[in-house]
């Protein structure tokens, strides 16, 4: 979750170490002789584990669905071209359309998280230090209790018997009855609570960073106060912001638990169209296609990633 | 010195009340003594009694700590090492290995989910012994723990300073008397730190568990998620009350223990 | 000794007294829908369970997956307890490979509003102006648009693109006014929770239900519907096959058979069990249909190929 290395202290020393290494005379081949040792098995392990069945699914992509639904391994972009929508059944825009919608469920709540958690992370940073702590705690907390539990506590929440019902009823907001889930509202108030963690640590990390004599200077320059937050701020919490916003973004695009409990199975994301091939459909190659697709969002999301952290440290959990 | 304002303050309460709605919810409805929907029937505490001849809820909690405890182990083990060999010295490729270290990270649960139950899939036409349980499901776990332990110490010791190492090694020390006595134990809070988001991670896992379980294995994720989807929730409310508490109480030791040592240093 | 079973849903809670009889553990999981259970055990399920259910339209697919074991006739001698009319089935000649376990049909349920008949069609979820309040839509795909097929006035095995596509149309139409998707006793619990009004379930589901409440009533529509076997089987890899054969036999046994069915509240298949299943049961239409409305239920056959079509109007309706 964070690049943690003080990469720019490291290229300082970097002269230094090849003789002496931390008060050890090294010559520059055992470096490598040593790191095998020690980096070796994780890495092995992760390349074992994560790359090896990742290009096995890019493999299966190219594959064809058999008749009873086994995997026959003949070459074939059929896959790719059902992705743009074309199906035995005629063309249907649905592939496209979960794509856009993952693509648009992510964005929106990434900037939901962002609307509610920059007021948070600006008001935990106003703290006295004792405060800070107990206040980063106590958002800490959820984030490390179940999602599945925090998501079923939301059908609780929002089913037409339970209080939220009640009190939106009495309010003579909504007509009694009204189920408040299956739907895209209940994903979507989910989705930001289940998330908004992950934005208020990173911009917290930032705006604890933040140079109010910048600010301070833009207002006695004569700036307005959105001016002075546009133009003086928000630069210096940036990278807090993306950060926090790929951690949200990136999450939410592939998630399956959520739609599948709170949108009562009807409303697909990426995540549970790769859940379907993989499962009742029985059509493996199908669903490697699709989390290509899933992929190639993951690696756009990392790529803006390490280059916004680049260097930097974000809070570390918990 | 930030000033604070009412607003930002009134903004920070609702979100308070909405993180925590959910998990005081959950907690509220595992004394409902209703069996199905959402209802208010009245109190009991039936549910909590109840759990002690849940057969499958105990073996799912046995299942939930057994590999919580096994993945954590490994993962501790390989991600401290690959923590300090990352942060001690270079080699070719380190960058790429970076990268790759944050693909567990960042990867959406389910792609890892049927990537992993294809790769046992295919193992198993080879090897025996890959079949569908705990054993792929520790794996698994493993998988995406080792990367968290490697961020999280790889980060605390960018925190420490090399001249204590330096000077160690100044006054003589070798390098394995050094690492014994100072760079270890430099790094100890990290390893614990990173182990238990480890270990949480291990707990809350559903997606990734749910592919590659077999039968007997399930976890608790697993009859949870089964629960809700059948619609038989009042032991489930009373097991989430548990879990919820267990989480926060870790929580807030481990913030408390942290509290406690930045006071010493 | 451990024996895994791997079950339908539709078996809640399983043949629970088995485990003192043949001292093994039993370990039960349940799978929400037919398809979800054939790709676990084509991920890997083949050495992991000694039995499990599948309904017939599977067998000829796990036939030729090779996920079955053939049966040995001779271990099953309580084979002859069962039904003529259930036994060497299209989908199973000689009964090679599977054995019926439980027989019944897919319906509504409803909770009818006081005072006012219900109307017996699949209109009460297809056609809005019926709708009896919210709904829950079966999340199994043969089912739900064999539904759809049905009301339509089609055949529940029509691979015709126009059917397909009319029955596709009609269940996303559906789903935009249902509450949701669920498994049978997903969708029961639904409507005995009062969260519903009305859901697609089969007969056992129903038939336990209106046990519960009295009030609900169980639809099998005028426009025909499905009926269903489920059959004991035996994967390819079950470590313990002989142990498996012994279980079915068991379950074959008469007053077992009729234990089941009394529990389950699931119609059985076998003749020598009938004396012993609650006379209640027996006259109940929620589980043994009329002879005119088994005239017009209908099975699902394996369609080989044509399968993907269902699979792909199932994903469009799942996505839209």
């Amino acid at each position: 979750m964070a690049e943690p290395t003080g990469q720019t202290a490291f290229k300082r020393r970097r002269r230094i170490r090849r003789t002496v290494h931390f008060g050890e005379p090294l010559p520059p081949g055992a470096h490598t002789f040593r790191a095998a040792w020690l980096c070796g098995p994780a890495l092995v392990w992760v390349t074992m584990f994560m790359l090896v069945p990742l290009l096995f699914v890019v493999a299966l992509s190219f594959a064809q669905r058999g008749d009873a639904g086994e995997i026959v391994w003949r070459f074939t972009w059929e896959n790719y071209e059902r992705l743009f929508g074309h199906g035995s059944l005629g063309f249907d825009p649905v592939q496209p359309l979960i794509l856009a919608r993952s693509l648009g469920v992510g964005f929106a709540t990434a900037g939901l998280c962002l609307l509610i958690g920059l007021p948070v992370a600006f008001f935990i940073a106003s703290l006295p230090r004792r405060w800070k702590s107990v206040a980063l705690t106590l958002v800490v907390i959820p984030f490390w209790t179940n999602l599945l539990i925090r998501t079923y506590a939301w059908q609780l929440l929002l089913s037409p018997e339970g209080w939220l019902a009640d009190i939106l009823t009495t309010a003579g907001m909504i007509p009694a009855g009204t189920a408040l889930y299956p739907g895209w509202p209940a994903v979507m108030v989910a989705m930001v609570c289940d998330y908004l963690p992950f934005m208020i640590l990173p911009l917290y990390a930032s705006v604890e960073k933040l140079d109010w004599l910048l600010a301070e200077a833009a207002a006695d320059l004569g700036a307005s106060p959105g001016r002075m937050f546009w133009h003086a701020v928000v630069p210096q919490i940036r990278p807090g912001m993306i950060a926090g916003g790929v951690l949200v973004f990136l999450p939410a695009t592939g998630q399956f638990v959520i739609p599948d409990l709170l949108g009562g199975a009807k409303l697909a994301l990426l995540g549970n169209a790769v859940q379907q091939q993989f499962g009742s459909s029985r059509d493996w190659p199908f669903g490697s296609a699709i989390a290509v697709v899933a992929l190639l969002v993951m690696v756009a999301g990392l790529w803006l990633h390490t280059r916004v952290t680049n260097g930097r440290r974000e809070v570390s959990l918990p | 010195m930030i000033r604070r304002s009412p607003a930002t303050a009134l903004i920070a309460l609702l979100v308070l009340v909405f993180l925590y709605a959910p998990l005081v919810v959950v907690i509220i409805y595992s004394f409902n003594t209703a069996r199905y929907g959402a209802e208010w029937h009245g109190f009991t505490v039936d549910w909590y009694l109840r759990l002690i001849h849940n057969d499958p809820a105990i073996a799912a909690t046995i299942n939930t700590i057994e590999l919580a405890c096994t993945s954590t182990f490994f993962s501790v083990l390989l991600g401290s090492i690959l923590a300090y060999g990352m942060s001690r010295y270079e080699f070719p490729f380190k960058r790429l290995f970076h990268h790759v270290l944050h693909v567990p990270v960042f990867i959406p649960d389910i792609v890892m989910a049927v990537a992993l139950l294809l790769f046992f899939a295919v193992l198993r036409k080879w090897l025996a012994g890959f079949e569908l349980g705990m054993t792929t499901m520790t794996l698994a776990h493993i998988t995406f723990q080792i990367p968290f332990i490697a961020i999280v110490v790889r980060a605390r010791m960018a925190d420490c300073d090399p001249q204590l190492e330096e000077a160690a090694a100044d006054l003589g020390a070798g390098p394995w008397l050094t690492f014994r006595h100072i760079t270890f134990p430099l790094m100890v809070p990290g390893i614990v730190a990173g182990g238990l988001l480890a270990f949480t991670l291990s707990l809350d896992d559903f997606v990734v568990s749910f592919f590659t379980s077999g039968p007997g294995s399930t976890t608790l994720p697993i009859l949870i998620y089964s629960s809700v989807k059948r619609g038989l929730t009042p032991d489930i409310n009373a097991i989430a009350s548990l879990i919820v508490i267990v989480s926060a109480l870790t929580v807030v030791t481990v913030a408390w223990l942290r509290g406690r040592t930045e006071v010493k240093t | 000794m451990r024996i895994f079973l791997m079950l339908l849903a539709l078996l809640g809670a399983g043949p629970a007294p088995a485990a003192e009889e043949f001292a093994c553990k039993v370990t039960v999981d349940v799978y929400e829908d037919a398809e979800s259970m054939l790709a676990k055990l084509q991920g890997g399920g083949t050495a992991l369970y000694d039995l499990m259910v599948p309904p017939d339209h599977l067998v000829p697919t796990m036939v030729k997956l090779q996920l079955l074991t053939p049966l040995r006739r001779t271990n099953l001698p309580n084979f002859q307890n069962l039904d003529a009319k259930f036994t060497n089935p299209p989908y199973d000649r000689g009964n090679q490979f599977s054995v019926p376990y439980q027989w019944g049909t897919v319906g509504i349920l409803v909770r009818p509003a006081p005072g006012k008949p219900v109307a017996e069609t699949w209109g009460l979820v297809f056609d809005a102006k019926q709708q009896p309040g919210k709904f829950v839509l079966i999340d199994s795909v043969r089912d739900c648009l064999g539904a759809a097929l049905k009301f339509k006035g089609h055949s529940l095995n029509s691979t015709e693109i126009p059917h397909l596509k009319e029955a596709r149309d009609l269940v996303i139409e559906a789903k935009r006014r249902a509450t949701g998707f669920d498994g049978s006793v997903g969708a029961k619990n639904k409507v005995v929770g009062k969260s519903a009004g009305a859901a697609i379930v089969y007969s056992g589901e129903a038939a336990r239900a209106m046990t519960d409440d009295a009030s609900l009533h169980y639809v099998i529509p005028r426009e025909g519907s499905q009926m269903w076997v489920d059959n004991l089987c035996i994967p390819a890899k079950a470590p313990h096959r002989e142990l498996a054969e012994k279980f079915i036999n068991y379950v074959l046994d008469a007053k077992v058979g009729a234990r089941l069915s009394n529990f389950l509240q699931f119609a059985t298949p076998n003749a020598a069990a009938r004396p012993f299943i609650k006379p209640e049961d027996l006259k109940n239409p929620a589980i043994y249909p009329p002879a005119d409305v088994m005239a017009k239920l209908e099975f699902l056959e394996d369609l080989g190929a044509k399968t993907k079509l269902y699979d792909e109007a199932w994903t469009q309706v799942k996505a839209r």
